[in-house]
């Protein structure tokens, strides 16, 4: 699994597709999910995707339904660790602004933190992007 | 050389692209920075004075280029310091009607792309406002990625990219030894 992580509108999947030689076919948009706003649980939305997909997109909405349905994302994605392993998962990094007045959105922001340690140490490569550049983490 | 530089606020970004800009003016080269922010209050124009003040003694010459920045005109063989990407983007993105204009970022990045083209020794200072867990109102969701799109235009554009980081200065692209022998550069 390679782990692409950055801030918003930094050039992730970009990157991903150049890399990999992907087109938009190839990649299962989490945020696109039904239900990827809350209306369905975080385990409903796992068991939804398309693993024969080389990309899965916007991580950070399925770790945000995980948040709505009381539901650890690492311990979901643990549990289907053998079906990603040769995917590359992309994540916004949302780690780095004020600390939110909603709580949803602080348990989502912590969430999405232990989702990337957990991934970060899983992965065989991590990559950060930073204003469409590629650094190499791992 | 032409550098991009982002990071968060407030963390000693523009006092280190000062420094490089009089850094790459050391052979006595012209040295300019272009002001970009439009004052709208008495708080602004105390900001701008005080930042004035700070500059003092740097030998900048001051040219006040708000909007329109493709037409600004200079002795482009100097060097300059831009400062910031960000208010100029804000000043052509949010109209005084209320309005956006949604192809500013568009238009901002064609004229920064020119004046790489122009300039060899210009530093762009921008912001890095895109790691937050906030949801935002579809005005500066937009605002957001439009200055990201300057940003990835520049980063493209520019010999070299760093990030600084609460006084963490990270090369992100650049040529072997840029900043080696940099030893008098204060930041």
């Amino acid at each position: 699994m390679h782990l692409i992580f950055g801030g918003a509108y930094q050039g992730k999947l970009d990157y991903a597709k150049e890399r990999y030689g992907v087109t938009e076919r190839d990649v299962w948009d989490c945020a696109l999910l039904p239900g990827g706003h809350g209306e369905q649980t975080g385990s409903t939305l796992i068991n939804h995707i398309d693993y024969s997909k080389k990309v899965i997109d916007h991580l950070e909405a399925f770790i945000l339904a995980c948040v709505k349905s009381g539901e650890e994302a690492k311990e979901l994605l643990a549990d289907s660790k053998a079906l990603w392993k040769d995917s590359v998962i992309i994540c916004a990094d949302i780690s780095s602004g004020i600390v939110p007045c909603d709580a949803e959105l602080r348990a989502w922001r912590e969430m999405t933190g232990r989702t990337l340690m957990y991934l970060g140490t899983e992965a065989q490569e991590v990559t950060r992007i930073f204003c469409g550049i590629p650094q190499k983490v791992k | 050389m032409n550098i991009f530089i982002s990071g968060g606020c407030k963390n000693g970004k523009s006092y280190f692209a000062q420094s490089l800009a009089k850094m790459q003016a050391a052979s006595g080269l012209p040295l300019y920075y272009i002001a970009t922010m439009k004052p709208v209050d008495n708080e602004d124009q105390a900001r701008i004075l005080r930042h004035r003040q700070e500059r003092e003694g740097w030998g900048f010459t001051t040219i006040e280029k708000g909007t329109g920045i493709g037409s600004l005109e200079a002795d482009f063989s100097g060097s300059f310091l831009l400062d910031s990407v960000t208010a100029l983007l804000s000043n052509e993105m949010f109209q005084k009607d209320g309005t956006i204009d949604q192809s500013a970022h568009l238009r901002i990045a064609d004229e920064l792309t020119e004046l790489t083209r122009k300039c060899s020794n210009m530093v762009f200072v921008s912001d890095y406002i895109y790691s937050d867990a906030e949801r935002y109102d579809t005005f500066t969701e937009c605002y957001r990625k439009g200055l990201a799109w300057i940003d990835r235009s520049l980063a493209r554009n520019c010999e070299a990219v760093i990030e600084v980081a609460y006084g963490r200065v990270q090369i992100i692209k650049g040529p072997d030894g840029f900043l080696d022998n940099i030893g008098g550069l204060e930041y």
